[in-house]
């Protein structure tokens, strides 16, 4: 049987090309604000690259009212309440992000509040919780990964409990995302890598997910196809636009795929690895993945034989369960290619996990919210089994 | 027309069904076991069902303004009545904004499961409480 219940809903304008990010004066011009705030992070704040969008913005005629660039890794309460402050202190009406999904999430949550007031936490954290449309916000990404550009939540590490808190609603996606290859050709290859992988695992995941549509489905399938044919390209040579590009394209479909048929077991086990032991997200979804997809191979059989055919795998000669399997041992490859071409960790012990850690990380997993997700249910002793494997 | 005609019938209905899971021997335990500070924002007819199931017994109020929940859940009370035959989707009912969940999502997902059973235990709780023309075909 076919989704009992879809919705699909795509409030952001989505905008590639080359150089885009430079000049986009004309929907600045439709989005009717006069003063911007440029949220990005340190690198970009220093590699000229926010200075030539803030440039680009001024030439139109607009202001911008201040860059904040403390942007780290992982967003933190604290970081979108200084965001928030020098918004107000600036007289911002909207926040242009520029950066991986870290800048892009704190905008958006600080444009929660720019918007609405009230309090983040208290108000707003949860599903649904936003009354109305907010501010305009305009998404850059500068990594071909987290998709954050186009997807309707907003992860930000709350210091005092410890905790991730998850914002979710629709009002959350972007108005505008300019996708800029040109911002990804300096990207070294192990964070192409990671994103990379990151975004393979969005679109797998996403297509074998409780919720799949058939949106999400074609997008999915679109991404995995492209990353196939892209991503060794991007590491190899980082100057590629070509292979840029479609790595660009490709995480941005992915990134609408998981937005509305959502993620799995191998998220569960990358979020709660990220929060025990600190392994990048990329990094993470990239060493769990074949084992997320052992996990539920039996219950997606079909489905991960028809992403095999988008891995490169002819299966022509194999039955629907050898051609799953081909699945999988085509995502190993490519890991195992990464691993050579710029040292991407194919195993939890070499991304800096401690053997220690693997119980405690399991029994994160199974409560993390993308568990629910999952096409089988994740249960504590078999996903340490997987886990010890990865290790 | 609304399944619930007052808040006190609402009250009557829910609150009761809530001790029902509480006391029930499958759910009760797994409820107790999950710590949950619950708040249940209903509208059409107003009413609001805080429960806290790490106290023990485990508490269940209605209209208390002071309870701080860790989640709370807001929706007209039909759509809570028609969960609980087990005829709405979770997740659907948040994308439609039919449902509008505060505090850790995972938290309540992580309890679908286990109120599982409460879909088949409702209607029979209505019968047996004389109320055969709240149960939904």
């Amino acid at each position: 049987m076919g989704a009992e219940f879809y919705q699909f809903f795509l409030n952001t304008k989505i905008l590639f090309q080359p150089g885009i990010s430079g000049d986009f004066t004309n929907e600045l011009s439709q989005l009717k604000i006069g003063s911007w705030l440029l949220v990005t992070d340190p690198f970009f704040a220093q590699n000229g690259v926010a200075d030539k969008i803030r440039a680009g913005i001024e030439a139109g005629g607009y202001k911008v009212t201040g860059v904040f660039s403390e942007v780290p890794p992982n967003s933190e309460l604290k970081v979108v309440q200084s965001c928030i402050e020098l918004a107000k202190q600036g007289g911002a009406e909207a926040i242009v992000a520029l950066g991986g999904g870290s800048a892009i999430d704190t905008a958006k949550a600080a444009n929660i509040v720019l918007s609405l007031g009230g309090d983040l936490v208290e108000d707003y954290s949860g599903t649904q919780t936003i009354p109305r449309a907010l501010n305009p916000l305009i998404a850059i990404p500068t990594t071909a990964g987290t998709g954050s550009e186009v997807t309707s939540s907003a992860v930000i590490f709350d210091e005092g409990t410890q905790r991730k808190l998850s914002f979710n609603d629709a009002y959350l996606r972007p108005s505008l995302a300019l996708l800029d290859p040109e911002l990804t050709l300096s990207l070294p290859p192990k964070a192409t890598a990671m994103t990379g992988m990151d975004a393979l695992t969005h679109s797998i995941e996403s297509y074998t997910s409780v919720q799949t549509n058939p949106m999400s489905d074609a997008l999915a399938m679109k991404a995995i196809k492209m990353i196939h044919l892209n991503l060794l390209k991007a590491v190899e040579r980082g100057s590629d636009l070509e292979a840029r590009s479609e790595m660009l394209i490709a995480a941005n479909l992915a990134g609408i795929a998981f937005d509305q048929a959502m993620v799995g077991i191998v998220h569960a086990m990358s979020h709660a690895t990220g929060g025990i032991a600190h392994v990048p997200h990329g990094m993470a979804n990239s060493i769990y993945l074949p084992y997320g997809m052992e996990y539920n191979l039996a219950v997606r059989t079909e489905r991960y034989a028809g992403i095999a055919k988008r891995l490169g795998v002819d299966t022509t000669k194999l039955d629907t369960m050898g051609a799953a399997r081909a699945a999988i041992q085509a995502v190993r490859e490519l890991r195992a290619s990464l691993k050579r071409l710029c040292g991407l960790p194919d195993r939890l012990r070499d991304a800096g996990v401690q053997e220690g850690q693997l119980e405690e990380i399991a029994r994160t997993a199974v409560e993390d919210g993308a568990s629910f997700f999952n096409p089988r249910e994740v249960v504590y002793e078999e996903v340490l089994g997987k886990i010890r494997e990865a290790y | 027309m609304a399944y619930f005609q007052s808040s006190a019938e609402l009250k009557d209905v829910l609150g009761g069904f809530f001790q029902r899971l509480v006391d029930d021997p499958e759910i009760g335990p797994k409820l107790r076991e999950a710590k949950l500070k619950i708040q249940f924002q209903y509208t059409d007819p107003p009413l609001s069902i805080s429960v806290d199931t790490g106290q023990e017994p485990v508490v269940i109020r209605f209209d208390d303004a002071a309870f701080k929940p860790e989640v709370q859940l807001s929706m007209k009370a039909d759509v809570a009545h028609r969960f609980w035959h087990g005829k709405v989707n979770l997740i659907a009912a948040l994308t439609r904004r039919e449902m509008v969940a505060k505090g850790p999502i995972p938290k309540i997902l992580k309890l679908l499961p286990v109120i599982k059973p409460a879909y088949d235990l409702y209607p029979e709780y209505l019968r047996e409480k004389g109320q055969e023309k709240l149960v939904l075909k």
